[in-house]
């Protein structure tokens, strides 16, 4: 709004006129996105603070949901598992996703190449988790595969933890890796071509082309994309439900899935409450970081 | 890197990734009655279609294929509208303090969904949209709105406000400016953000599984996770029929319409 610094009378008049019809156009976005989005956050807020199952009133109780919450050897190992999908995805979708944007850089057929990585990305959580556990259920596909081999003595897959997270965060990763790799490209195709033609003329290639010139440039994006990866991964919730619903126990419980076990199947109302802000101050957190990254690099653009 | 190295490099990561697209299309097309877990790699008969038809019988799949094209299509209708009326009044009709109200309606996309599903619960509980077509409506349309009202008021911001001058000094009204110039000109925004707001509430799982539970309201994804936690053993070909079936469209669509989505995902979905 830097026009508007110094207003003149005419200005501020016309601005007079549209007021009422401004506030017309704002009002249904403002309408729906307080009373759906923002007034459930700030009750969830209050439920954390009380004892409630559904039944009769909250009754206030301070700070008792959080001792409890810390205090639950099970929160912490989802706390763990939350750590591990954040860590996991970042290392694994986003790291193959730029190796795959890399190698199909500038390569004839590139396009073509990158397809196989992009099928997956708009399946829904389930969808991955329908396919996945046909994969990884004992003496599933994995395993015959792996028998072909002479292996037998294989893990189980979904059961043993923290292997059952591990195979998980490969199953999304086979989702992500295409629209990272999709990203990457973009972001690669934006570098002006004079900096890396000199570089190339300087006789940089490979690994020494990358560090000194591509990496750099893609540092915004990079930003952007681990930014996004942290957010989501910190939300884990579909798949989980899907493969495992946790278990066996509650094993591979994150955050997301305590969540919703602790509100919908204990009737914890409170507790729910009190790990989804939790899960909130965390994502927050995050998504700040992101934020500011895109605000500042849209001030250099 | 040569290129012959990095093509046979891709070439063979590529079908590694494309395994399990294969392990799902023969094993959801084998009969269910010859069926057996221990030879999935290899394909015996084509049932896919009389399984497609078994999995739309089984747990309401049926039913939420139609609810969930509503839901699909009418909600983010509906937001994208709303989302481009708040950029328009942010942004030609230069609301004031406009910017404090883009960031009040962006923040609403912020926070995970976990924080406001039980006081929803709740409240449709109370107010009888629970387990509504219209609840699920509302509820798409309002956690729609946030990304809509971003690319919307981005999207105006390029265009120059002579345009909505020279408008007024025909003297067309507010709302025959929004309808008649500023629509129009967005209309590739309008369409990206319906793709991208209809592909999430197709895919949406959380929504659906607690704010629904009968099976003609149910969105297709909940249906489907209540179809594998049931028949996941007995009906596995059937099962993974119904998940070729919940997936196809959003993957057709992500396909032909890929530049959309990575530009909408830079945008900060």
């Amino acid at each position: 709004m830097t026009s508007d610094k110094t207003p003149t009378v005419k200005a501020a008049r016309r601005r007079d006129t549209y007021r009422w019809s401004a506030r017309g156009f704002i009002a249904p976005s403002v309408l729906l996105v307080a009373v759906l989005l923002y007034l459930p956050l700030l009750w969830t807020t209050f439920l954390s603070f009380t004892d409630y199952n559904g039944l009769g009133d909250p009754e206030w109780i301070g700070l008792e949901n959080y001792a409890e919450m810390f205090d639950d050897p099970q929160f912490m190992g989802s706390v763990l598992n939350t750590l591990l999908w954040v860590g996991g995805t970042l290392l694994i979708p986003v790291g193959i996703g730029l190796g795959v944007a890399l190698l199909t850089w500038n390569l004839k057929g590139g396009i073509w190449l990158r397809l196989p990585f992009l099928i997956p990305y708009a399946l829904s959580g389930i969808g991955v988790a329908v396919i996945w556990s046909f994969i990884l259920g004992s003496d599933g596909a994995l395993d015959q595969a792996l028998g072909a081999f002479g292996i037998a003595d294989t893990p189980r897959w979904l059961v043993d933890s923290p292997l059952n997270t591990v195979v998980m965060i490969i199953a999304i990763a086979w989702q992500g890796v295409g629209v990272n790799a999709l990203l990457f490209t973009i972001g690669l195709q934006s570098i002006p071509k004079e900096p890396l033609e000199a570089a190339k003329l300087d006789g940089a290639t490979g690994l020494r082309l990358f560090r000194s010139i591509l990496w750099p440039m893609l540092r915004p994006l990079t930003a952007v994309v681990v930014g996004l990866s942290i957010v989501a991964s910190l939300k884990t919730f579909d798949i989980v439900q899907g493969m495992t619903k946790g278990g066996p126990g509650r094993s591979s419980e994150t955050l997301a899935l305590t969540m919703y076990k602790e509100t919908f199947v204990n009737s914890e109302y409170g507790l729910g409450s009190a790990i989804a802000v939790f899960l909130t101050v965390v994502t927050l957190a995050a998504a700040i970081l992101y934020l500011r990254q895109q605000l500042s690099s849209k001030h250099e653009g | 890197m040569s290129r012959v190295i990095r093509t046979t490099v891709l070439i063979v990561l590529g079908l590694v990734w494309l395994l399990p697209v294969y392990l799902l299309l023969i094993n959801a097309s084998k009969a269910p009655e010859g069926f057996t877990s221990k030879e999935s790699w290899i394909p015996t008969d084509f049932s896919l279609f009389s399984n497609i038809g078994d999995a739309m019988r089984l747990s309401g799949l049926g039913e939420s294929v139609l609810s969930t094209l509503v839901y699909a299509v009418v909600s983010p209708t509906i937001a994208v509208l709303v989302g481009a009326a708040a950029g328009f009044a942010i942004v030609a009709l230069r609301l004031r303090h406009g910017f404090a109200w883009f960031v009040l309606i962006f923040g609403g996309t912020v926070f995970p969904i976990q924080m406001i599903i039980l006081p929803l619960f709740d409240a449709y509980s109370r107010v009888s949209l629970f387990d509504t077509r219209l609840g699920m409506i509302i509820v798409y349309t309002a956690i729609s709105i946030p990304f809509s009202a971003f690319v919307m008021r981005n999207f105006f911001t390029g265009i120059g406000h002579n345009v909505f001058e020279a408008a007024v000094l025909d003297g067309a009204s507010t709302w025959r400016i929004f309808t008649r110039v500023y629509l129009p000109m967005a209309s590739s925004a309008l369409v990206a953000i319906f793709i991208l707001q209809a592909t999430f509430i197709w895919n949406d799982l959380l929504l659906g599984l607690t704010l629904s539970q009968s099976d003609d309201v149910r969105p297709i994804v909940t249906s489907l996770a209540g179809m594998q936690s049931t028949y996941g053993g007995a009906q596995m070909a059937t099962v993974l029929a119904g998940g070729l079936l919940v997936s196809l469209p959003t993957v057709v669509l992500f396909l032909f319409t890929q530049k959309f989505f990575a530009r909408g995902l830079a945008l900060g979905q």
